[in-house]
């Protein structure tokens, strides 16, 4: 047992809490862990204030996980205030290491999401229509609320992130993993990716291999599928072949595709750019209409290549 | 990568560059790039001096990457790979910038082709930082040959090859050997006979035992590589034979042009115009007539029949005019008092003994009338009083006269064109057709039988319209090229290829499919696939697909390309 | 001076570099905005190649392999064409224009094409204006 206890922090940016629950999901060790460590900040679970971290030294805390992506300007603020609090900061999720979900939203404009939300949305009663804005003066005086940005960034766009542990959510026994590797103080060089492997998912799955020819694709639930061969092969959109593994297969297992949560390959510098090349190269036609009637079956391809990793990806978001 | 020592060579290539591109500023550019130990200009890197500069360069400053600036590198990268290795170092640390087939011979804008130039030298020293040394590889050669068309290319080829002991399997799709030669009587320009020189040739590969002659086969596929082809041939109307090759000549002739395509000279609906083979046949049979049985007195040669005419072939057929000649003397000889007219756009008389043959056969008193190119004479039937079967009316331009000429015979010198089954035989042994469907050479001037595929050569007729000299010289250089390759019995494999990491590689098998040489294997219990080396033809195909990027091109790298791509970019956006 | 596209081309070293080059030796002129990169075959482009060349700034990508049947290495031209369909809506998706990104078939013997390509779609390029990705995301870019 250390001398002293690790101070931690565990802090959400823009997210689901998902990655939360992951950490929880590590029931007992969790509470071991509790033994070993102050938990200093982790909103969801205890209470906690922003000036207290203010309070604190720079570097005071020896680590913060840091989960969801970063759409406002409390986000950056808060992820600014930790990496300068943090000896050690880990990026945690899909959200915080690519963009993740809430990165979707850089298919589309700031404006259109607010007219979509408060606008447009039917559920808001007629008179209610409000856009809200950065400040706003009362009675009382002037309230403000965080700038909501033009388009979502990974954490890493945001501060330098020491570590990277991927997955929406991350699996359990990597965030294990990676909370003992802080405890034991083994962690690996700075700026690697821990919980996943060198490789794909296809390597951990246990479907079936064979040579690729797709003449079809479908959605899930449009085939009856073969449980022991592999998705990609059934005409299955499966992401698992562009997706580093680390997950436990989790999805093809369970008869769903691989969605690439995990990111890509370490050799990959864009996911859905692989993935896309990778896809339209099985597709078994030399004619070119037969081969835009094939792929056509994908629909929403830049929502599927980059569904975890939008922001990450090269080109980041669109120019629309 | 920040250490290295690049040296930048610009070259002026005379003034082909130094005119549009601003070679010294291109220099000047790259010497303050990051790694650039040396930059220099000069007139011409091919020469001896400029390879001794870079050589000098390399052992002195120590450099360990080199970048020519100059002409395409299909031109000459070979020759600065020598260099550097002649310099000790490894070929593969150059890398070329094409400034000039692609730069100052396209652009006249010096200002735009300057900022062209140096992005793409930019692009070149950013490449180059990432080359990685590769070593060439040795396969062996096997010594058969594969000869494809039995006419006086392939027959000749066959025999050089089989009289230096090397063993040759002769291709010929019809019964017989002699391709379109064997149609012929005599030849131009000394009237030799072409019967007596295929006879012996054909007495000679039939009786060869290194020869083994194929008729009524053709060739179904070509796996494999150069020293190690593999080929399917069909045999008659249902054997088949599968054979192993180390090399290809391709010397499938050319067919004649399709006189009726030009309704207006009435081929095959006038019974007495007839094509240059048809009047062959009439020579050779030693029966001159017209279709009426009766013997002809007047006889009109038309050249430049679907040749020189941008509606049918734009190109010169080469032999046309020489063959119209010799009908001249043929017919003289057979039918002393006939009348022979030859109307022409321009005699092309340019081969040896031809101009000398054109003048003999003015003497003979052949009348020679000038027609205008994009015209065409038009045949009419002759009048009652005419003591003739047709009347040709021409614009004769040297006169300026309209002339009718009469004809009992009009020959159509038909001109060459690519076979139907070009395209088929360029797909099977993996060569390309230019647009007039005739196979292309290495190299116009300096590689002319050889082919983009590495162990494929072409001869003769189906590379373009020549002449029997220029095919059998074709034929024998084809053969040279061969034996060469069989003398040094191993042969070089390029060190360029796709290979897997397997440690990266999940064993997807998304790649499997996609080679085209079925280079790609997968290993079922170490769940990864691995690419045969010596089998790959680094087309990238593979690289580009691998989901995992665990296949890497070399010499064609992820890296290396996204240096170039930014290389070409920064410089462009830093001069906005 | 007016704006000046920048289009990266990626060019097939047996047809389409070929051809580029026999437009040199013709001397046929064309417009100097394409920078070419060579690769074997046009199925070595990774469409990772297509979006990293807008990403560093290209306001154009032109890609050009052997016409498809003529490909030296028999059907590489075929995957560039399945490909290429689904680059296209992603990067339409992405809110890139289609002129910016064309496939084209140009074989070793048509410099003329070649150059008819590069002058057409220099000026498509040019009607559309320079490409706003590389300035967004310079824009876009935050202080760390």
């Amino acid at each position: 047992m250390p001398e002293k206890k690790l101070q931690i922090a565990l802090y959400w940016g823009a997210a689901c809490g998902g990655c939360d629950v992951a950490v929880l999901d590590t029931n007992e060790f969790v509470i071991g862990v509790g033994f070993l460590v102050d938990i200093r900040l982790w909103p969801i679970a205890a209470d906690g204030k922003y000036r207290d971290v203010e309070a604190m030294a720079d570097g005071e805390l020896d680590c913060t996980l840091f989960h969801g992506a970063i759409r406002n300007s409390e986000n950056e603020h808060l992820a600014k205030l930790l990496r300068r609090k943090s000896k050690v900061l880990v990026a945690l999720g899909s959200c915080a290491h690519l963009g993740g979900i809430p990165g979707l939203a850089n298919q589309v404009t700031k404006q259109e999401i607010l007219e979509r939300v408060y606008l447009d949305n039917p559920s808001i009663e007629a008179g209610n229509r409000v856009v809200p804005l950065p400040s706003t003066r009362v009675d009382a005086g002037e309230l403000e609320i965080p700038r909501f940005y033009r388009r979502v960034y990974r954490l890493d766009d945001v501060v330098p992130v020491d570590y990277y542990v991927p997955g929406c959510p991350p699996a359990p026994e990597q965030v294990k993993a990676a909370l003992q590797a802080l405890v034991n103080g083994t962690l690996p060089p700075a700026r690697s990716v821990i919980g996943a492997s060198n490789r794909t998912v296809c390597d951990d799955c246990r479907r079936r291999k064979e040579e690729k020819k797709v003449t079809r694709f479908h959605r899930p639930w449009e085939i009856l599928q073969d449980p022991d061969r592999c998705l990609m092969e059934q005409g299955i959109l499966c992401a698992g072949s562009a997706t580093r593994s680390g997950c436990g297969v989790r999805c093809p297992d369970s008869g769903m595709p691989c969605r690439g949560c995990y990111g890509p390959a370490p050799n990959v510098i864009d996911q859905g750019a692989k993935f896309v090349s990778a896809v339209s190269s099985i597709v078994d036609s030399k004619d070119p209409r037969e081969i835009e009637r094939i792929l056509g079956d994908i629909p929403d391809i830049l929502g599927y290549a980059y569904r975890f990793g939008l922001p990450a990806s090269l080109l980041q978001r669109s120019i629309r | 990568m920040e250490d290295r020592r690049i040296g930048v060579y610009v070259c002026n290539c005379g003034t082909n560059i130094a005119k549009v591109v601003d070679c010294d500023a291109v220099s000047d550019f790259a010497k303050k790039l990051p790694g650039v130990a040396v930059a220099r200009s000069y007139k011409y890197m091919c020469s001896n001096p400029g390879q001794e500069m870079i050589i000098q360069d390399i052992r002195e400053l120590s450099l360990d990457r080199v970048v020519v600036a100059a002409c395409s590198p299909r031109m000459h990268e070979p020759t600065f790979r020598k260099a550097l290795q002649t310099a000790g170092i490894n070929p593969y640390f150059l890398e070329m910038a094409n400034i000039r087939e692609q730069c100052s011979w396209v652009h006249d804008d010096a200002r735009a082709a300057t900022d062209k130039a140096l992005a793409l030298a930019h692009a070149a020293v950013r490449r180059v930082v990432h080359h990685e040394p590769l070593e060439k590889r040795f396969v062996d050669m096997c010594p058969a040959t594969l000869v494809l068309g039995g006419g006086i290319a392939g027959l000749t080829a066959a025999l050089e090859l089989s009289d230096a002991g090397q063993p040759v399997f002769l291709v010929e799709k019809d019964d017989h050997l002699g391709g379109n030669l064997a149609r012929v009587d005599l030849t131009a320009p000394y009237l030799d006979s072409a019967r007596d020189m295929l006879a012996d040739r054909i007495r000679r590969v039939l009786e060869s035992p290194k020869i083994e002659v194929l008729l009524r086969s053709t060739l179904q596929s070509l796996s494999g590589f150069v020293g190690n082809f593999r080929a399917e041939i069909r045999v008659g109307a249902d054997g088949a034979r599968t054979v192993d090759v180390g090399s290809v000549l391709v010397a499938t002739g050319f067919r004649e042009f399709d006189a009726r395509r030009i309704e207006h000279y009435g081929y095959g609906r006038l019974p007495n115009v007839v094509t240059s083979f048809e009047l062959e046949r009439m020579l050779r049979e030693g029966r001159i007539l017209t279709r009426g049985g009766r013997v002809p007195k007047y006889f009109a040669m038309i050249h430049c029949v679907g040749s020189r005419n941008p509606e049918y072939h734009g190109y010169c057929s080469r032999v046309c005019c020489m063959t119209a000649l010799k009908y001249g003397h043929e017919i003289k000889s057979a039918l002393p008092g006939a009348y022979v007219y030859d109307l022409y756009i321009d005699m092309h008389a340019f081969g040896k003994g031809c101009e000398d043959f054109y003048r003999r056969t003015a003497e003979m008193k052949t009348m020679f009338l000038m027609y205008a190119k994009g015209t065409t004479p038009e045949i009419v039937p002759s009048g009652p009083d005419d003591d003739c079967e047709m009347l040709i009316k021409v614009h004769e331009v040297l006169s300026g006269e309209e002339i009718e000429v009469p004809a009992d015979l009009v020959v159509l010198m038909v001109g060459m064109e690519a076979r139907e089954d070009a395209a088929d035989v360029a797909h099977l042994v993996s060569i390309s057709q230019d647009k007039d469907g005739w196979f292309i050479e290495s190299h116009p001037k300096l590689d002319p039988v050889a082919t983009t595929t590495e162990g494929v050569f072409i001869a003769g007729t189906c590379q373009a319209p020549k002449g029997i000299p220029g095919s059998v010289a074709q034929a024998e250089a084809a053969a040279a090229r061969i034996l060469g390759k069989i003398s040094r019995g191993k042969i070089e494999v390029d060190a360029v290829f796709a290979e897997v990491d397997e440690t990266r590689c999940s064993g997807c098998r998304m790649c499997n499919e996609l080679c085209p040489y079925a280079a790609i294997e997968y290993d079922a219990a170490t769940k990864r696939s691995r690419v045969i080396s010596a089998v790959c033809k680094a087309c990238g195909c593979c690289v580009a697909a691998c989901p995992s990027g665990a296949i890497q091109g070399r010499h064609f790298t992820d890296r290396q390309i996204f240096s170039q791509i930014e290389g070409v970019l920064e410089w462009a956006s830093s001069q906005g | 001076m007016g704006f000046e596209p920048r289009i990266v081309g990626f060019l097939c070293n047996w047809c389409s570099y070929t051809g580029a080059d026999l437009a040199g030796t013709a001397r046929i002129h064309y417009a100097p905005n394409v920078r070419v990169i060579r690769v074997m075959c046009s199925a070595r482009v990774d469409p990772t190649f297509v979006v990293k060349a807008l990403a560093e700034g290209a306001d154009g990508v032109l890609i050009c392999g052997c016409h498809p049947g003529d490909c030296h290495y028999s059907e590489g031209n075929y995957k560039a064409m399945r490909r290429f369909p689904l680059l296209g809506r992603l990067l339409r998706d992405y809110g890139i224009e289609e002129d910016r990104v064309r496939l084209e078939w140009v074989s070793a013997s048509e410099g003329k094409r070649f150059a008819e390509i590069v002058d057409d779609m220099t000026e498509r390029v040019r009607r559309l204006g320079p490409s706003r990705v590389k300035t967004l995301l310079e824009a876009d870019r935050v202080e760390r």
